[in-house]
């Protein structure tokens, strides 16, 4: 009986799932991005539309600054009011799972080597000032530094790709 | 405040949309070089062309300033190819961008929770601690 409810919940959830492919996400999230430093006042520094590293930053620097009055840096665009595209994202992205029925507990790696992870890639994004999204963002803008950032990141997912098939194949 | 709107309803919806659409702005060159997989790679492409197209739009009603492109110092350069590199080489063995793990830790991936806590942690860890060391290591 639990089974039969578990599956006819999925098959509703299957019906109720919107299809959504990475070509219309692309351009969706061009336009949003654009739109957001455009009329929404997301700048400066400019092309500052979507960034998961910097808009990170922003809302937990900020955070910190306002409980314990430290002076973390923080982007111009979020002195006032902090940016909180990544709190938004996480609920998007609850929102899709569980009208999908694709909400799952699982642990497929060991947390605390992707802690390690985020920790590398959180410095490095500073460090070249934008994650993947904002290095292909400003190149777009017409910023050199951002097209040599994006040519680094395409350098690094190369060799990072070439490691793991290496590793895979010992 | 809004901004801080703007950005809260931007990301409802690249999440929702990410979500959908398992983009990840790594996985596209990964699957590319991998299997000869173009559909993640394909939204990639996607997103720079039309934001290249909208950049102009609004640089041609006077809403975003042009930008040439001018001549930074060599250490700037270095630093930004040094650090996308790590970016790039990073989110590939963390198996995705960062947008792609917000995606799954909403989704109920243990592991990607992890990356999620390293990856704020390193936000004051940069700041605290490795911005200043660079500072005065670095000419």
């Amino acid at each position: 009986m639990a089974t039969t409810t578990t599956q006819t919940r999925a098959g509703r959830a299957q019906r109720r799932a919107v299809p959504v492919t990475a070509l219309q996400m692309g351009i969706v999230t061009g336009v949003l991005a654009v739109m957001a430093g455009a009329f929404f006042g997301v700048r400066p520094p400019e092309a500052y539309g979507v960034c998961m590293a910097c808009h990170g930053r922003d809302l937990v620097n900020w955070t910190i600054n306002l409980l314990a009055h430290t002076h973390l840096e923080v982007a111009q665009a979020s002195l006032v009011y902090p940016v909180l595209t990544t709190v938004g994202v996480l609920l998007g992205a609850v929102l899709g799972a569980s009208t999908s029925g694709e909400f799952r507990w699982q642990n497929p790696e060991n947390p605390l080597k992707t802690f390690i992870y985020g920790v590398l890639v959180m410095n490095c994004a500073l460090l070249a000032g934008g994650c993947s999204i904002r290095l292909l963002l400003r190149a777009s803008s017409g910023e050199a530094l951002g097209l040599i950032g994006f040519g680094g990141m395409a350098i690094g997912v190369a060799v990072g790709t070439s490691w793991l098939r290496w590793r895979a194949s010992r | 405040m809004t901004v801080a709107i703007a950005t809260l309803v931007i990301g409802v919806i690249l999440g929702y949309l990410g979500q959908r659409s398992r983009m990840c702005f790594v996985g596209g060159i990964r699957d590319f070089i991998l299997v000869r997989d173009v559909y993640l790679l394909k939204g990639m492409v996607a997103f720079g062309l039309t934001a290249c197209l909208a950049f102009s739009l609004a640089g041609l009603i006077g809403l975003a300033p042009p930008r040439l492109f001018g001549i930074s110092d060599v250490l700037t350069i270095s630093l930004t190819i040094v650090g996308g590199a790590g970016v790039g080489f990073f989110s590939t063995l963390a198996n995705g961008c960062p947008l792609r793990q917000h995606v799954l830790a909403a989704q109920g991936v243990k592991s990607s929770i992890g990356f999620l806590a390293g990856f704020f942690a390193g936000a004051v860890i940069f700041h605290a601690w490795v911005a200043p060391l660079l500072f005065r290591l670095l000419p």
